[in-house]
């Protein structure tokens, strides 16, 4: 067993070591952070008396004298991550902003790359990546036909309390039950027997609205 | 999720550009400087609409330089810890994979993958599940929910999971029958 998480965190440094040549290591610290936190803790259930080397640079992934008193301190446990309670995304931004739904920017950006063509002409002139990538994924996440009826039907949800944010993440799924919308917008939870009704009577009109495959 | 927001930026312009083009000049550095920018607090900032307003120019002492002060409307992107994207992956290693979304970087660990996913090492690394029915590989189009973000100077990054229910595999490039 202790051979086993040896060779395991051999192999896994390695394998950061690796990202390490293409990602910058404060990235990955992050990353590593994230995975250290209480949400998302491997299990080493079994104690490792052995010396596990410890040849990472930086990270948590270097704090090999921590993790060998929490392999041998006994379990870390496995904690689920609690849902978030709420999607309350108009907080950190100003009071003057409005969520869009993907088939609205996708409306919006594409109207801005037509007059870019005449732009991108002038050879000073260099259209950012962001914008390229931007308008890919808007119009990927772009599920239906008229962003201006989706917005209608949606809006209609918002008489039960539901946020800007949260109606644009139903729009942006594209979900095809109410139970999908309650498992990937967990904050509609709380209210979800007085949302079954309007939420489904949504669907079923997006429904109606979505792009023919 | 792209938001359409107005913000507000002090232009400093040279007194070559002034004359009758003194609007259009300003508009034109102000796209310059700040599409494709990025903060920790709007995201980037993808595109900009319109221009609200144009305050008057204050000179600067010692310079010549003027400053105005711009309001102008755009749309920017920026993720959220709880929200739900569908990304496109672009590198499949043990550790995990790193997808985008948008101009958006996400990573999903492997702890973050269902159990049921093992890593194929090979020419095309791909995470499968035993029976071989679904494959996360580059270019596949996968469901995710970002748990965490950070920003640094020019680019946000963020940390996915897809162990959740209805995340995963949305599209498969090399899918077969």
């Amino acid at each position: 067993m202790y051979m086993v998480l040896y060779l395991f965190r051999l192999h896994v440094e390695h394998v950061f070591l690796f990202s390490l040549l293409i990602y910058p290591p404060s990235l990955l610290n992050f990353a590593v952070n994230i995975l250290n936190s209480s949400e998302t803790k491997i299990s080493l259930s079994s104690k490792s008396g052995g010396k596990v080397h410890n040849s990472v640079v930086g990270g948590d992934w270097g704090k090999g004298e921590k993790g060998d008193k929490i392999a041998n301190g006994g379990k870390v446990p496995v904690v689920k991550a609690p849902l978030p309670l709420e999607f309350k995304i108009e907080h950190e931004l100003p009071e003057n902003a409005k969520c869009l739904m993907d088939c609205e920017a996708a409306e919006i950006l594409q109207g801005i790359q037509e007059q870019m063509v005449i732009l991108s002409e002038d050879p000073a002139i260099k259209i950012p990546i962001s914008f390229d990538r931007g308008l890919q994924y808007a119009k990927r996440g772009s599920h239906y036909t008229s962003p201006h009826s989706v917005r209608r039907v949606l809006d209609a949800l918002k008489q039960h309390n539901v946020s800007d944010g949260e109606v644009s993440m139903i729009a942006n799924v594209g979900p095809e039950s109410v139970e999908e919308v309650f498992a990937l917008v967990p904050s509609l939870k709380g209210k979800k027997s007085k949302l079954r009704e309007p939420l489904k009577d949504a669907l079923d009109q997006l429904a109606k609205l979505k792009h023919s495959t | 999720m792209f938001f359409h927001i107005v913000l507000e930026r002090n232009m400093q312009l040279h007194p070559r550009h002034f004359g009758r083009d003194l609007r259009d000049k300003l508009v034109a550095k102000l796209m310059k400087d700040v599409e494709g920018t990025c903060s920790g607090r709007h995201g980037f900032v993808v595109a900009i609409t319109g221009i609200e307003s144009v305050g008057k120019g204050l000179i600067r002492d010692g310079t010549g330089f003027v400053t105005f002060p711009v309001k102008y409307q755009c749309v920017v992107f920026r993720p959220f810890k709880g929200e739900i994207s569908e990304a496109v992956v672009t590198m499949v290693n043990k550790m995990g994979f790193f997808a985008e979304a948008g101009p958006v970087q996400i990573f999903v660990s492997n702890h973050l993958i269902p159990d049921d996913m093992e890593f194929q090492s090979g020419d095309i690394p791909n995470y499968t599940t035993s029976d071989g029915s679904v494959k996360i590989q580059k270019d596949s189009e996968v469901r995710l929910k970002i748990i965490g973000t950070r920003v640094d100077a020019t680019e946000i990054f963020c940390i996915g999971t897809i162990k959740d229910d209805f995340l995963g595999v949305i599209s498969d490039p090399g899918a077969t029958s």
